[in-house]
């Protein structure tokens, strides 16, 4: 089967800096939505744990092993990196180029996501691998803290320009105060 | 007491002490041939229709705290008849004559002001259906003008006219509406059904319907029992608790709508305009305040105040069609209680329970239809027979299907108007 | 109006879409006759005070919950997933 050339959702868009804050695309070639059945999520979670090294994780959190990620996207329902094989356990649907990815990383992170994300992302409620679904502007979002000063965002793809300029405007209003 | 130029002037070189309270503060009798269970501005308008037009003066009407406390004080006053379907047409039209007379026949200033409404439009499939919606009106004898963009600009010059999303196409013009002062609304029915010897009894909360055998035999309140063979439930808010009292269960959620007043500012808008693309309408008061209002919270509640969300929505709105509201600041906002119904029409109707009759779910419309719902309810609560205007306001439409008056189109289910 | 979604914890109202009182949580049988089904989709309760509603928590986690809450003074008691509710 021919290789196809993996082209990112931003565009020319990204990488973007402004002040101490970069953002930079992630990159996913693939991406399966997994929703078990009733009944089966432990099925499920023996499965992924058998196939990818991964355990579902608990509403709000993220896992990774090596490339791999299983994330909590919603209501049940999470979205892992790789292909997996779960007949008759859960629905599992190809989302690679559903969503955008980025991630957004530097000492001012957290000031600019507060004026666009309503919830309280300081690293003392907010921990690497923690994840919500909400509101950045009025784009639905599923963000993830990925370190001390990072955090990857994702959204609908059809939503990433919308994304990248509130981003961008959030970034380049912090930068001219100075400071957070 | 009546009014008169020579009276006004008398008083004026008196300093105004001849004047009385307009209506009296009667204790509650033991019986009454028919009782009116709410004095807002409809329960009002019933009690004087029966005493005017069907000669029935033997009655009371109760009203749980003062009159003129209830919505009737917390509208925004918009008077029109521009309505689109076979029974709520032929109702607000009806409604729209009343209020026509309703000064000289109350010989009260309920300072109505036909200013004319303007209804804008934004898009070519909205024209179509306001040309539609214009026909309409004028099939039943209302007046519509459609207005191209121009034609809006001479009426309202300060309208943000290039909007990047919603540029103005047009209006549609109803030169009939306008607006009234509420309280006087109310205090004008006061007094009128007053003076025909109506008993309005203030402070008396029903906390009971008596019903022997399925009739109706009268009610129980905190002033006592009192008996009538005619009981008659107008209590729109509170539609669904007075009406339990009865076993009933009322096809009806209560939800908030807000409305906001600006500080008074010289005269700058001189007609009712309501925006076709977002949640926004707006006149002049007399006072000079800006009235204005837009879209419900959507989630069931009694509270008489909204959330912040809804408000943001309407300012966004607002700075969107007219963007010199900007400079003006808001004084205070408040929320009105609506009895929503599954299809966003009202109910003018008898029970199951014989003798119990109930005026409910004006949704956001209660103002405007304060003397024709007055006048179909009275002639229903003294003839058994609908009103002709009114017919179509059924209990049991959306138990059968037939008969939904669903004006905005979205299905006859509740949460969706 | 904050409401506390099982998944998500205390949101503002406005990631949340409303759906009236909870009755889809108890649906009559489908052969249970018209006036079931007539006070099923109609008639409310509509209480003035604690009442139970439904709401979709569109701009979250998207699950159904029922919400326990006061009409009179917007107090938020507490939520459930739908699922469990129904169940």
């Amino acid at each position: 089967m021919a290789r196809l050339i993996a082209l990112g959702a931003f565009g020319d868009l990204l990488p973007l800096q402004t002040g101490d804050v970069t953002c930079t695309e992630v990159m996913r070639e693939t991406l399966f939505c997994v929703a078990p059945y009733r009944g089966q999520h432990k099925a499920v979670s023996a499965a992924l744990k058998a196939q990818l090294g991964l355990s579902l994780p608990a509403a709000g959190r993220r896992k990774i092993a090596g490339d791999a990620i299983c994330q909590w996207i919603g209501h049940d329902a999470w979205v892992v990196s790789a292909p997996v094989m779960l007949d008759g356990l859960a629905a599992v649907s190809d989302q690679s180029d559903g969503y955008a990815a980025l991630d957004v990383a530097g000492a001012g992170v957290e000031a600019v996501l507060a004026r666009l994300i309503p919830l309280d992302l300081r690293s003392t409620t907010f921990k690497v691998n923690h994840t919500a679904r909400s509101l950045l502007g009025h784009v639905p979002v599923s963000i993830t803290r990925t370190g001390a000063q990072a955090f990857e965002v994702m959204v609908m793809r059809s939503m990433a320009a919308s994304l990248v300029h509130d981003l961008q405007v959030a970034m380049s209003g912090l930068a001219r105060r100075g400071s957070a | 007491m009546g009014y008169s130029g020579f009276q006004i002037i008398k008083e004026g070189l008196f300093g105004q002490k001849g004047w009385k309270p307009l209506w009296r503060d009667p204790a509650p009798k033991a019986r009454y041939d028919a009782i009116i269970i709410g004095g807002g501005g409809h329960g009002l308008a019933t009690a004087y229709y029966l005493a005017r037009e069907h000669g029935l003066t033997n009655i009371a009407v109760l009203e749980k705290g003062h009159i003129g406390g209830g919505n009737i004080g917390r509208n925004t006053t918009i008077v029109r008849a521009n309505y689109f379907l076979p029974g709520n047409q032929e109702f607000y039209s009806h409604s729209l004559k009343l209020w026509e007379g309703m000064e000289q026949d109350l010989n009260y200033n309920v300072m109505h002001s036909q200013r004319g409404l303007i209804n804008l439009f934004h898009s070519d499939g909205q024209r179509d259906a306001f040309v539609r919606r214009g026909n309409a009106m004028i099939n039943q004898g209302d007046d519509a003008i459609l207005l191209d963009r121009e034609g809006v600009r001479s009426h309202l010059p300060y309208l943000d006219f290039d909007n990047g999303r919603f540029p103005i196409y047009g209006g549609l013009y109803h030169p009939r509406g306008g607006t009234a002062r509420h309280d006087a609304v109310a205090w004008g029915y006061a007094r009128g059904a007053d003076q025909r010897g109506v008993d309005l009894i203030q402070n008396c909360e029903v906390t009971g319907i008596d019903i022997e055998n399925g009739v109706v035999t009268g009610v129980q309140t905190t002033r006592g029992a009192i008996r009538a063979r005619k009981v008659g439930i107008v209590t729109a808010g509170r539609s669904g608790q007075v009406a339990a009292m009865a076993g009933m269960r009322l096809p009806i959620e209560s939800h908030v709508l807000q409305a906001f007043v600006t500080e008074g500012l010289k005269p700058v808008i001189d007609h009712v305009v309501s925006f076709g693309m977002g949640h926004f309408y707006i006149s002049q008061s007399d006072k000079g305040g800006l009235v204005f209002g837009g879209d419900l919270d959507f989630y069931a509640s009694y509270a008489a105040r909204g959330n912040l969300p809804m408000a943001e929505h309407v300012m966004e709105a607002a700075m969107t069609l007219m963007p010199m509201i900007g400079k003006a600041r808001v004084l205070r906002s408040w929320g009105g209680i609506m009895d929503m119904t599954p299809d966003g029409s009202p109910i003018i109707d008898t029970t199951p329970t014989k003798g119990l009759f109930i005026d409910c779910g004006w949704c956001y419309g209660g103002f405007k239809a304060v003397p024709a719902s007055g006048f179909a309810f009275a002639h229903l609560m003294a003839t058994g027979q609908p009103h002709a205007t009114a017919a179509k306001f059924r209990l049991d439409r959306f138990r059968t299907g037939v008969g939904l008056m669903d004006e905005e189109g979205t299905g006859s289910q509740h949460n969706l108007h | 109006m904050r409401i506390n979604c099982p998944h998500c914890g205390e949101r503002d109202r406005r990631e949340f879409y409303y759906m009236g009182d909870a009755v889809a949580v108890t649906r009559p049988a489908p052969d249970a006759g018209p006036d079931a089904w007539d006070d099923y989709l109609h008639n409310r309760d509509n209480p003035a005070g604690d009442t139970r509603d439904l709401w979709y928590h569109e701009a979250g986690c998207g699950a159904w919950i029922v919400v326990a809450r006061n009409t009179l003074t917007h107090a938020v008691h507490g939520a459930t997933l739908a699922q469990k509710a129904a169940s």
